[in-house]
């Protein structure tokens, strides 16, 4: 019998071979194809079982994706095409309501529970909806030939920052869309530079081309809404001549659940979530902004970073305030900020024993920042290691203090950074010699905590010259909606 | 050409889903056309009259055969089109197999950044479309009667002349050249 010859008045039963209830009952399922009802036994997993009754073969489980089968055994009765009444599992009073049949499995316990259909198992079900049902997605479908690539076809469209990336199917969005609680036909905002509007679904999309799992979502839509947010002036991060990027610092304990890195290599290659959110926001950029590099992405030189760049704040110490507690968001809460910035610049210090030296120390690569005569002009980014931070914490300096003293010691005569001072074309305003010049805004330099327990080598990365329009280009939090 | 894959569009959708083929030229002054035989019977006696409209008004051309129609072009050949030429017309695809191998050959030659244009009969409009939503490649075609199989070398000459403006059309923006 073939799936599409089931009865319309009658039976149908779906088991499988690796189910010990299926197994058990393979007698009542004889009685029921005996009896005086049309009855179709259908097998989810191997098309020789039932022995004793010939079965119909649902490998492909269209039939069991389309009876909403959940458990096995499951027995269905239909009238004129359509289902009466069910039960499922072993229960004989159930199973003798369900068929009208009488004395079935009298030999039998009275009552075995099921097991699992496997048109439910994990990922099979999306699979199904893509292949037999409606998936309700309404992006634009894109057919490929059978005998081409679908790897290369994703590059040929134009969808790739230049490494592969992973075909967005139905079933691999529709898995994504199940990583948020917000509606797939949810507008997020308008994405720069082409300013279109961006649905929850083509979020998901993008972060399956990514590599993303769906529990990353939440912190995608974060991330995308802090890049929405007009101070973070997105569209000339994305279409700046500089560097920049945006840069991801994700905090609380979502960290920890979805396994990004805030330890060892924590701004390098090599952690799943930490490279491909960073990814996905910037595929979001290119396919749905419109932001391609020589297009309207017009970066000099770019960066690596403009691949990805996404990490974890350290919160293990808790002598450290986290930067989002810092940045006004409740402790143990999730959020991601962003900061628009270049690549590191690293920071090497073995020698500095006080707080005081670190400062001094840390204050002379910051004043590099951009160019050394610059200041007010970019943000900065410092990422402490443990080991440089273990100076100030067990000198009693907290996050506060350290930027302070940082300012402070960054704090120069105007005289020495004009423009023309020391024979460096490049500076400040000529107008400004008399002054004592910050190199930063007082909100312009950033401390985050992250990296391997060994090592004093912390991370400088500059901010992208729009800082310089102190009210108009801003790092952003947000928190996370789980 | 069977169906494959289903992807979703990531996307804004605010242009075609097909990536847009090089522009036609401005002018053929000075440019070199190759003429791409996709090696299907009858298609040399098609092109031999191109090439003799083409030499007649001027233009200059570059003769390649592929070997068989049924694969897609060496990449030599794709490589000397691309070193040697400025635009392409690849002609006479009349059946499946070279219909989706000749619109392939004019994908790689576009990412090469020549403009070109396929040139297939009737029938097979159907597949081009197919062929080209599938590639996603917004690709050029000027269709001519099918079958041509049967005909007179008399009669291909006649269709390729009522096909050449057309299809020069396609590799140039001034429609009627004057070079």
């Amino acid at each position: 019998m073939s799936a599409g010859n089931l009865p319309t008045d009658g039976l149908v039963i779906f088991a499988k071979r690796h189910c010990e209830t299926c197994a058990m009952v393979e007698r009542v399922f004889e009685q029921l194809v005996r009896s005086s009802l049309p009855t179709a036994v259908l097998t989810q997993d191997d098309p020789t079982f039932p022995t004793l009754v010939k079965a119909v073969d649902d490998t492909e489980l269209e039939q069991s994706f389309r009876f909403d089968v959940e458990t096995v055994p499951t027995v269905i009765r239909l009238k004129n095409g359509k289902e009466v009444a069910r039960a499922f599992g072993w229960n004989r009073a159930d199973w003798e309501r369900v068929t009208g049949v009488r004395d079935l499995g009298v030999e039998l316990p009275a009552m075995r529970p099921g097991c699992g259909s496997l048109s439910r198992e994990p990922g099979v079900w999306e699979e199904l909806v893509a292949r037999y049902g409606d998936s309700g997605l309404a992006s634009r479908r894109i057919p490929i030939g059978e005998w081409n690539d679908e790897i290369e076809t994703c590059f040929d469209r134009g969808w790739s920052d230049g490494l592969p990336v992973v075909p967005p199917t139905d079933a691999r969005i529709m898995r994504m869309l199940q990583g948020t609680s917000r509606q797939p036909d949810e507008v997020i905002g308008l994405v720069p530079p082409n300013l279109v509007p961006i649905s929850v679904e083509k979020v998901a999309i993008n972060a399956v081309l990514a590599g993303c799992k769906p529990e990353y979502m939440p912190v995608i839509l974060a991330a995308l809404e802090a890049a929405l947010e007009p101070e973070a002036a997105m569209h000339g991060v994305v279409c700046t001549t500089c560097f920049s990027g945006p840069i991801l610092v994700v905090n609380g304990p979502i960290t920890r659940a979805i396994g990004m890195n805030s330890g060892i290599n924590c701004l390098g290659q090599g952690n799943r979530a930490n490279a491909t959110i960073g990814r996905a926001l910037q595929l979001i950029i290119r396919n749905v902004g419109g932001g391609r590099p020589g297009e309207l992405d017009r970066a000099v030189l770019g960066g690596p970073g403009k691949y990805t760049f996404c990490f974890a704040e350290n919160e293990s110490d808790p002598t450290w305030m986290p930067l989002s507690v810092a940045r006004g968001i409740a402790p143990g809460k999730n959020a991601v900020t962003l900061f628009q910035g270049d690549g590191i610049q690293g920071f090497i210090d073995q020698r500095s024993r006080t707080p005081e030296q670190l400062t001094k120390s840390l204050a002379m690569s910051l004043l590099a920042v951009g160019n050394w005569k610059l200041c007010e002009f970019t943000n900065a980014m410092l990422v402490l290691v443990p080991e440089h931070y273990a100076i100030y914490r067990d000198a009693g300096w907290d996050r506060h203090r350290i930027t302070r003293e940082l300012h402070m010691a960054m704090v120069r005569s105007g005289r020495d950074v004009i423009q023309g001072a020391l024979g460096v074309g490049e500076g400040i305003d000529p107008r400004r010699k008399d002054e004592m010049v910050n190199k930063f805004w007082p909100e312009g330099l950033l401390i985050v905590h992250a990296g391997g327990q060994a090592g004093l080598f912390s991370a400088i990365c500059a901010g992208w010259t729009g800082g310089r329009f102190r009210h108009e280009s801003k790092t952003i939090t947000k928190e996370i909606r789980l | 050409m069977k169906s494959g894959l289903m992807l979703r569009d990531p996307t804004a959708e605010t242009s075609s889903g097909l990536r847009a083929r090089v522009a036609p030229l401005a002018s053929l002054a000075n440019k070199t056309i190759a003429l791409m035989d996709i090696g299907k019977m009858r298609g040399d006696e098609f092109i031999d009259r191109l090439e003799q409209l083409c030499h007649a008004q001027g233009l200059k051309t570059r003769r390649y055969k592929k070997p068989t129609n049924t694969r897609v072009a060496p990449r030599e050949m794709i490589k000397d089109i691309t070193g040697n030429c400025q635009a392409v017309i690849i002609a006479l695809s009349d059946c499946g197999s070279c219909t989706s191998c000749s619109t392939h050959d004019l994908n790689d030659l576009d990412k090469n950044g020549l403009t070109g244009v396929s040139v297939l009969t009737e029938e097979f409009r159907q597949a081009f479309e197919s062929q080209k939503s599938a590639i996603g490649f917004d690709a050029a075609s000027v269709y001519v009667p099918h079958p041509m199989q049967n005909r007179t070398t008399a009669e291909l000459h006649t269709i390729a002349e009522q096909a050449y403006d057309a299809i020069l059309a396609a590799i140039c923006s001034a429609k009627a050249p004057n070079t």
